[in-house]
This record gives structure tokens, C-alpha cells and sequence, in this order.
């Protein structure tokens, strides 16, 4: 008879107890990184320190947590939405040193070294981010599921193309996925941003 | 006849203003407001929040990611919770070891949501349920769970089923039609008939949040946080399904403040919310059950498939004589309890002069039982019929809006293709020739929509409470659900104008059950039904302040007088702030409810839309492009303009996802779904998006003192059926199933070359 793990090979079956031993750097983002000793992590937990929004953050993981819940059950930072766990959403969308990543498809420890970016940073000050007012003024969501990932996709949609054209939007945000079907309001936010539209 | 409780009639305007050139259709009413509501708003009312291009008021907290859903609520000591589910269609679970599982550490509760004995009806059956520390560990744990089953045979296909018709190779229905006298004299005396079968597929709701749960007992008190649609719904639910478990709940209180998405698919609690429950209670803990999202597309409903044969007749004039449909709804188990889901609407605007007849039987299989999905059985039927009526008109040589416009009997509809054609450019486009021989060809289709939704005031009225505070803040509370449709929106911006201050004046919560009752977000009721209740909630609390300040200053209370942020007692003009101070410490509180709505007639019962699509094929790969929407759209009286657009748009692109990318997969061996994740279960991205507009009108019906009607759903209705009519135009062949994938491109072209 089948058993529910039957259902496959799966990542977390695959990492499930297995040490891993490795370079806490993030090859598969580009980016630049000095290198570090290996280091043997797992099995068990351990503490590292993540950098999030600027400042070090203390977080205990496993060899096979992901970023996205390192994020959300570690340091309550529940903008990033985890959707489909397996990168093809981009509702758990953070940047990794600037780039967009599927913080489901990173593994915690792989993101050590690195800044990580999430949503809340853009409303950490006194006035939310130029985007978030764009993203509201033009009512770029409706049940706003999706829209914190879809903001961080945004975002660095205008820090790579500062003024981006509609091809390169949808381009940018063909990883992040909106059931309510906002796309066009997305696009929107994003160039009353790129001309420096604020409240 | 004025009934006893209601004052004397009033007058007002009701109907819309002119829509581009055609000709404004307004006209007195006498309507009769219940004794104690708000006198009604109609066309001539100035209103300034209302119908305004105010923002979404809660998009800040959604956008910044620091709005908190049911997935991204969390308490010390949280445990995670998963379900096991039957990797079997159809059986009997045979045996079932917990105890394994309990033995884990990290493990805190483990029950079983199945009896060995018990029967096992689709893959994805809920058998049992644990709680843990982190989700990795309950993993491990239901790994650990000894679960046997005596399997059976099992259909996962519909028309597999015994009583599904028998289809010819080209795949319309082979079945001869049962005999009607008066549909068969219709058809043989019609200038030109059609005949042709029609098929959609299985989609799933694809909500991005998916259901769940998290549930905190204190004491016998229990708080249910739940993604849902209906916040009483899932409260009585719970009720019952606890009392049925003995347990003895003191208060039972369910939040939903922010739900990611739901599209019908979240009314109830389901075995996931009771397991939350149960699980919590036996862990002493709280506890959070979120579904993953092979769950979310095989557990949770979905839009079943339907398969419809339609025949017509139009005589000389191509008006419709003779209308016949059958269809068949594909959908899951419970069929055998009469609650399939699965039956298809058709228009029935075109055919009130026809002989008509229509039939439909819903076909059970061992799946995941259907759910009403935003406008259940309307797409699937509007499909067939818009279609099945292009290629009847085309047989007839009548232009496709030439065809609507001699058959189509709402007034409101005639206006709105009218105009929307004008807007789309329809005539231009669709006379424009495609080179021959050419590898891209485009085409323009048209299809109408129809929803019928007043608002009403639900069995026990619903309510809303309305605070006037002395610091001159206005809090508004229901306790019904915002499901990004924008409840909370339309909620401040008539309280907004019916005191007369600014929005930022005033602030709504909803979605908590102590708040007062209010519908489940079906039907598109939400918003009509709980506009009224706003109303006269804020109409209260104005009186009271009213009352409040004559007493204050001696004067008579007909004498205050609200506007622009001011209040006037008695030839004194106060500021808001200054007049809120006299209230004192304890706010003006009080409840509004919803009066049924009125007696009279109202201008129109039903919502009206229509839609123009433009696409592009590629006839060497056989993709379809769609190129650009617009789409016209009544809503009653709208009160949140820019939401209500969002709304309307979003419909119309969901619509091209169904029409050609969604597509549930069965593996009729294992009865599991091949697709059920977002790589392989296409849903429409943001690379798919065409030119995009709409346009949404004001329709004063007269029915409440607010009048809005529903909106959610009737923009969904027409979007694939316009896609598919510009795919048969720019084929010359039409493409009789959904979705419109390539293959079936490639086979219309192939078949229109024999």
C-alpha cells in the first residue's frame, strides 16, 4: 500500500537528517561574495546570524530550513508569503545582495554572508517607499497576497532598469503570480514610481 | 398600498446617465423606505467619497507586507500541523497506526480524522492529522503513520460514467436528442439552424493563500483564526462539528481580517479547521494547519467540467425560434447526495421569443467534490452558447453584434454593446482581412454577461456598528469578511458621506465574529447587502451627535445640519473635531442594520456587461495571443471606483486563463492529479496580459437606500466566451473546448483545410 511517501522525491526528503557541508556563499544568485572556510553544518540546529533589512539577526536552523521560514517562523517577518514552496510563484520574493530570489528555494544557511532584503523594509522610516504609495494609488492588489513578493520583484525591476518599459516589467514579474489578476495595475505602480511619483 | 412600518413614498430618480451617445434612461419612482432608515440615495444625490477615486484603505498595510493573514498569525509555543491523505480514490481504510507517529519527538497530538471501516472517496481524503513543533517534524511523523486501504475501482473521468453520453469522433455528443414536439416544429420551420456540442475542463480556485487554520483555546473559549470567505459560516460550523465531537466550547470566536483569496472556494471551516481544532485542544497549544498547495488543488473544490450540446433556430429576420441544451457537469463524489455543482446557466436574454428547452445531469467520479467558483456554471455555459450563437450568425451572414442586437431583450445591454463596440472599435476591426497564407492571423470576439444580485438582509439582519469617538475619529465594524473585494472601503466611504467629514476621518475593522453579522462573500451579496446596513448605521450615529449638540446648545435637533466637515446648531457653525469633543468619554455607539430592500420594483433586477476581445494566432504554433479586452460592466451604484475597476479587470483576465491556459489532470490509473502545482497548472502571468480597459457605469435600481449591486462575478461571465469568438474569427474554425490550447488550434486549422 502507499504511504504519503510514495508521493516522491522531494527536497526535504532528500536534505531530511543529511549534513551538508559547504560554502555559505550564494553561487546560484551571482552573487559576489568574498569566499569562506567550509563549515560543516547538521544534523540538528544550529544558531547563524542572518543580515536582514541592515541589521544582524540571530536565527536557529536546520541544514534543511529555507530561507522563507527562517524568515516568517524565526524572525516573524511574514511579508514573504510562502505560495507554491516550490519557485514557481514568487510570493516569498526577497532580495539576496539586490537580486531577487525564491527565498522557498534558498536554503537558510546558503544565505549567511549575504544582505537580505524583505518588504518591511520599505516601511521601516516615517514615510513609506515612493513604490508602496505607487502600489496603492494605483490599487496594484486586491487581496494582496501576492503583493509583497510582487512589490520585491518590482523593486528590483527599478533598481535595474531605473526606468523600465513594459516589456521588461512583464519580463521582471513573469515569476510572481497574482490570482486576482492586478498585473496591469502592477505595471502601473511601477512607472508612476519611475517618474517619481510619491503620494 | 403603503404597509404598516413604512413611511409615506418617497420620489427619486432612478436608471443611468447616457452611456457615450446613446440617450440617458432615467425616471421617476415612488419608492417606501422602512420606518427608521436612511432616506434613499438616488441619481440626483451629490456625493462625494462615494463613486470617488479614493484608495484601497488597507492597501498599505497589504502592500507592505505587514498586514497579518491566517498563514502569518503566530503565538508562543505555535505548534505546525499537516494532514495525511488517502493516496487511494476509492476503498476502505483497512487499518490505522498512530502511535508510531505520537512516539516522535517534537510530536504533541495526533488524531484521527478516519475510522478503519470508514470509506476513502477521492485521492487527497483527509485520514488523520498531527501537530508539532515545526512542519519538518509532522512530516516525519505522518511518515510514520501505518494507514492500509482495500482498494476499489475507481472513474475519475466523467464521461466514463454510465450515464454520460456517447461522443463521435469529432467529439460532439452522438446521442439523439430526446423528443420535444414543440422545439422540433421550431426547428424545422427556421430559415438556418446549428447544432454543436461544447466542452470545458476542471479549474481550481488557485487561491494564493491557501485554506487553513490556527486555533488557541483558553480554557473552553476558543479563537479560530481562518482564511475564509464567511466568518459565521465557519463559526457555526465549528459549533456543530464540536458539539458532535462532545466538546463543550464556551465562546467561539473566528478572525478572517485579511483572506488571500477565495473565489468560492472558502465558506467553511472544512476537516482542515476541525482538525486545527481538535489538534489544539489535544496538544494544549495552539496550533496552525495551513494546507500546501497539491492539497489547495486537490482538497478544496473546484470549478467541475461541463460538456453542452446546444440546437437553434433563427428565422428569416436571424431572430432565435428554437433553443435546445443539454449538458452534463464532471464533478466529484458527492453527486450521489444531490449536491453536485455542476449544472451550467446559459443566457436566456436572447431566447424569450424562442420554443426553449434545457436539461442537465451532473455526472459523479472519485475526485475532490466541486465548489461554487466565481459565477458557478456561468462561464462553462457562456461559453458554449456565445460561441454556438457566432457560428449560428455567421451561418445566417449576420455580424456578430448585428446578431446580438436583434436578439438580445435587456434595454441595458442593447445600450452597453452600443457603446462598447463604439469604444472597442468593433465595426473596423471586425471587417479587417487577414493576409492569406499569412502565419499570424487576428480575429475580435464579443460575448455578454448577466448576474443578478440586490444585496439582501440575510435570515437574522445583518448589521454594522457605527462609533463617533470625541477625538472626531469614526470607526466602522462588521463582522463579515473583506476578501480584497474592498468591504472596508465602501464601508468608510459612505460613512465618510453620510456624515459629511473626510475618509481619513474614519476607519473600518472587519472580520471578526463579535463584531455584528454580516453574509458570507458569495453571489457577489457582500457588498450590496452590507452597503444599506453602513448607511443607516452612520444615519444613526448622525442623529444621536445631532441630538447630542441640540440639547448642548439649546437648540432643536432639526436644526443641526451636517456638511463639509462642519456641523450647524442653530445658525452656529461647529468644526467636526470641535463638535465630536462635546461627546464625552464614552463614544456615540450604535447599530445600523440591513432593511429588506424595497417593495417597489427595481429599475433593474439584474446586472448587465459585455466584453470585446481581440486576439492574435499564430498558425504554425498554434498559440493564442490575446491582444487586447475591453469590457463594459453595471454594478448598481459604485461606491469604490478604483477597486471596483480592479475588480473588473482582474475577472477579465481570469477569464483568459480559463479560456486558454487552465486545466486540472487526472491520472485516470492513480486517480491523482499530474498538475497540481503552479509549474505545471498554468495560471495567467503577468506576460499574458493584453491592452486592458473597462468601463464601469452607475445604475441607480432604486432597491435600498444605498443601492449598490453585486459585482465579483458578472465580469467573469463573458471573458472566455469573448476569447473563444475571436479565436473562431481569426481560425475561420472554431475551437469547441476549453482551454484553447495549441493542440486544438492546430486540429480547427486542420479540419477547416479538409
Amino acid at each position: 500500500m502507499q504511504s504519503p511517501s510514495d508521493r516522491g522525491f522531494s527536497r526535504r526528503s532528500f536534505l531530511k537528517g543529511s549534513a551538508i557541508a559547504g560554502v555559505a556563499t550564494t553561487g546560484l544568485t551571482g552573487a559576489v561574495a568574498p569566499p569562506r572556510e567550509p563549515q560543516t553544518f547538521g544534523p540538528g540546529a544550529h544558531e547563524v546570524t542572518l543580515l536582514v533589512n541592515g541589521k544582524p539577526r540571530q536565527v536557529t536552523v536546520e541544514t534543511r530550513t529555507t530561507l522563507l521560514e527562517a524568515l516568517r517562523d524565526g524572525l516573524d517577518l511574514t511579508g514573504c508569503k510562502q505560495v507554491c514552496d516550490r519557485g514557481a510563484c514568487g510570493g516569498c520574493t526577497v532580495l539576496l545582495d539586490g537580486q531577487p530570489v525564491n527565498s522557498c528555494l534558498l536554503l537558510a544557511l546558503d544565505a549567511v554572508g549575504g544582505a537580505v532584503t524583505t518588504v518591511e523594509s520599505l516601511s521601516d522610516g516615517t514615510e513609506p517607499h515612493p513604490l508602496l504609495q505607487s502600489f496603492v494609488h494605483c490599487d496594484a492588489l486586491q487581496c494582496g497576497y501576492c503583493t509583497p513578493g510582487m512589490v520585491m520583484s518590482s523593486l528590483a525591476c527599478l533598481q535595474q532598469h531605473g526606468k523600465p518599459t513594459r516589456d521588461q516589467m512583464r519580463r521582471d514579474l513573469s515569476g510572481n503570480l497574482c490570482r486576482c489578476a492586478t498585473y496591469g495595475r502592477v505595471m502601473e505602480a511601477i512607472e508612476r514610481t519611475a517618474q517619481g511619483g510619491g503620494k | 398600498m403603503t404597509a404598516p412600518g413604512h413611511r409615506d413614498g418617497v420620489e427619486i430618480t432612478v436608471g443611468y446617465r447616457g452611456l457615450g451617445t446613446q440617450p440617458d434612461r432615467l425616471e421617476q419612482r415612488t419608492v417606501a423606505p422602512a420606518a427608521g432608515d436612511a432616506p434613499p440615495w438616488d441619481a440626483n444625490t451629490p456625493l462625494r467619497a462615494v463613486g470617488s477615486d479614493h484608495d484601497r484603505v488597507d492597501g498599505l498595510a497589504k502592500a507592505s507586507g505587514r498586514a497579518k493573514y491566517t498563514s502569518d498569525v503566530t503565538f508562543p509555543g505555535l505548534l505546525q500541523a499537516r494532514i495525511l491523505r488517502s493516496p487511494v480514490a476509492r476503498g476502505t481504510l483497512t487499518t490505522l497506526e498512530l502511535d508510531a507517529a505520537r512516539a516522535l519527538p517534537g510530536i504533541a497530538a495526533v488524531i484521527a480524522l478516519k475510522q478503519p471501516g470508514q470509506r476513502v472517496r477521492f485521492v487527497g481524503d483527509a485520514i488523520a492529522a498531527v501537530a508539532g513543533t515545526d512542519l519538518h517534524r509532522v512530516r516525519d511523523a505522518l511518515e510514520a503513520i501505518r494507514a492500509d486501504y482495500a482498494a476499489e475501482p475507481h472513474t475519475v473521468d466523467y464521461l466514463q460514467h454510465e450515464d454520460a453520453p456517447a461522443l463521435a469522433a469529432d467529439g460532439s455528443i452522438a446521442d439523439a436528442w430526446p423528443s420535444s414536439a414543440s422545439v422540433e416544429q421550431a426547428l424545422a420551420a427556421a430559415a438556418q439552424t446549428h447544432e454543436a456540442t461544447y466542452r470545458t475542463e476542471v479549474q481550481t480556485h488557485s487561491s494564493l493563500e491557501s485554506h487553513g487554520a490556527v486555533a488557541k483555546w483558553n480554557g473552553d473559549d476558543l479563537e479560530v483564526w481562518c482564511s475564509t470567505q464567511a466568518t459565521f459560516g465557519v463559526r457555526g460550523e465549528l459549533a456543530r462539528a464540536l458539539r458532535g465531537q462532545r466538546i463543550d466550547v464556551g465562546t467561539l470566536t473566528v478572525h478572517a481580517e485579511f483572506v488571500g483569496g477565495g473565489f468560492g472556494s472558502k465558506f467553511g471551516a472544512g476537516i482542515e479547521g476541525l482538525a486545527c481544532c481538535l489538534l489544539a485542544r489535544e496538544a494544549k497549544a495552539p496550533v496552525k494547519l495551513m494546507l500546501d498547495r497539491f492539497e489547495e488543488h486537490t482538497t478544496t473544490g473546484n470549478r467541475p467540467a461541463a460538456l453542452l450540446q446546444l440546437r437553434a433556430g433563427v428565422d428569416a429576420d436571424g431572430k432565435l425560434t428554437a433553443w435546445d441544451v443539454r449538458s452534463f457537469g464532471g464533478c466529484g463524489f458527492n453527486v450521489e447526495k444531490g449536491e453536485g455543482g455542476g449544472n451550467v446557466a446559459v443566457p436566456d436574454y436572447y431566447t424569450k421569443g424562442a420554443k426553449t428547452r434545457r436539461k442537465h445531469l451532473d455526472l459523479a467520479t472519485d475526485t475532490d467534490p466541486a465548489r461554487p467558483m466565481r459565477a458557478p456554471g456561468y462561464p462553462q455555459g457562456w461559453f458554449g452558447a456565445e460561441l454556438f450563437l457566432d457560428e449560428l450568425a455567421a451561418k445566417a451572414g449576420i455580424d456578430p453584434l448585428e446578431f446580438r442586437l436583434r436578439n438580445d431583450r435587456d434595454t441595458m445591454r442593447l445600450d452597453q454593446w452600443r457603446f462598447g463596440a463604439e469604444r472597442f472599435g468593433w465595426a473596423e476591426a471586425r471587417a479587417r482581412r487577414n493576409e492569406p497564407g499569412a502565419r499570424l492571423v487576428r480575429g475580435v470576439g464579443l460575448a455578454s454577461a448577466r448576474w443578478g444580485q440586490l444585496g439582501n438582509p440575510g435570515r437574522q439582519p445583518h448589521g454594522i456598528q457605527c462609533r463617533i469617538h470625541q477625538d472626531g475619529s469614526v470607526e466602522v465594524r462588521s463582522g463579515a469578511q473583506d476578501i480584497g473585494t474592498g468591504l472596508k472601503t465602501v464601508m468608510v466611504l459612505i460613512t465618510a458621506d453620510e456624515l459629511a467629514i473626510p475618509p481619513a476621518r474614519v476607519t473600518a475593522v472587519t472580520g471578526h465574529t463579535g463584531d455584528p453579522s454580516g453574509p458570507g462573500s458569495g453571489g457577489s451579496t457582500t457588498t450590496p447587502s452590507l452597503a444599506p446596513a453602513v448607511r443607516h448605521a452612520a444615519f444613526l450615529a448622525r442623529q444621536e451627535l445631532a441630538a447630542l449638540l441640540a440639547k448642548d446648545l439649546g437648540a432643536d435637533a432639526a436644526q443641526v445640519a451636517f456638511g463639509d466637515g462642519t456641523v450647524t446648531v442653530g445658525g452656529r457653525a461647529l468644526s467636526w473635531a470641535d463638535a465630536c469633543k462635546r461627546i464625552g468619554p464614552n463614544p456615540i455607539d450604535v447599530r445600523g442594520k440591513r432593511f429588506p430592500n424595497y417593495d417597489s420594483e427595481p429599475f433593474s433586477a439584474v446586472v448587465c456587461g459585455c466584453q470585446f476581445a481581440e486576439v492574435e494566432v499564430d498558425t504554425w504554433t498554434g498559440l493564442v495571443r490575446v491582444v487586447r479586452m475591453f469590457g463594459v460592466q453595471d454594478c448598481g451604484l459604485v461606491i469604490a471606483k478604483k477597486l471596483a475597476e480592479s475588480q473588473v479587470l482582474g475577472a477579465m483576465l481570469q477569464g483568459i486563463s480559463y479560456a486558454l491556459h487552465e486545466q486540472r489532470i487526472l491520472d485516470r490509473t492513480t486517480g491523482r492529479m499530474l498538475n497540481g502545482d503552479f509549474l505545471r497548472y498554468k495560471i495567467l502571468g503577468s506576460e499574458d496580459v493584453p491592452e486592458l480597459g473597462c468601463h464601469l457605469m452607475t445604475v441607480h435600481n432604486g432597491h435600498t437606500s444605498t443601492p449598490a449591486a453585486g459585482l465579483g462575478e458578472p465580469p467573469s461571465v463573458a471573458a472566455p466566451a469573448a476569447v473563444a469568438n475571436a479565436v473562431f474569427h481569426a481560425l475561420g474554425a472554431p475551437v469547441r473546448h476549453l482551454p484553447i490550447t495549441p493542440d486544438k488550434v492546430l486540429a480547427a486549422l486542420a479540419a477547416r483545410r479538409q
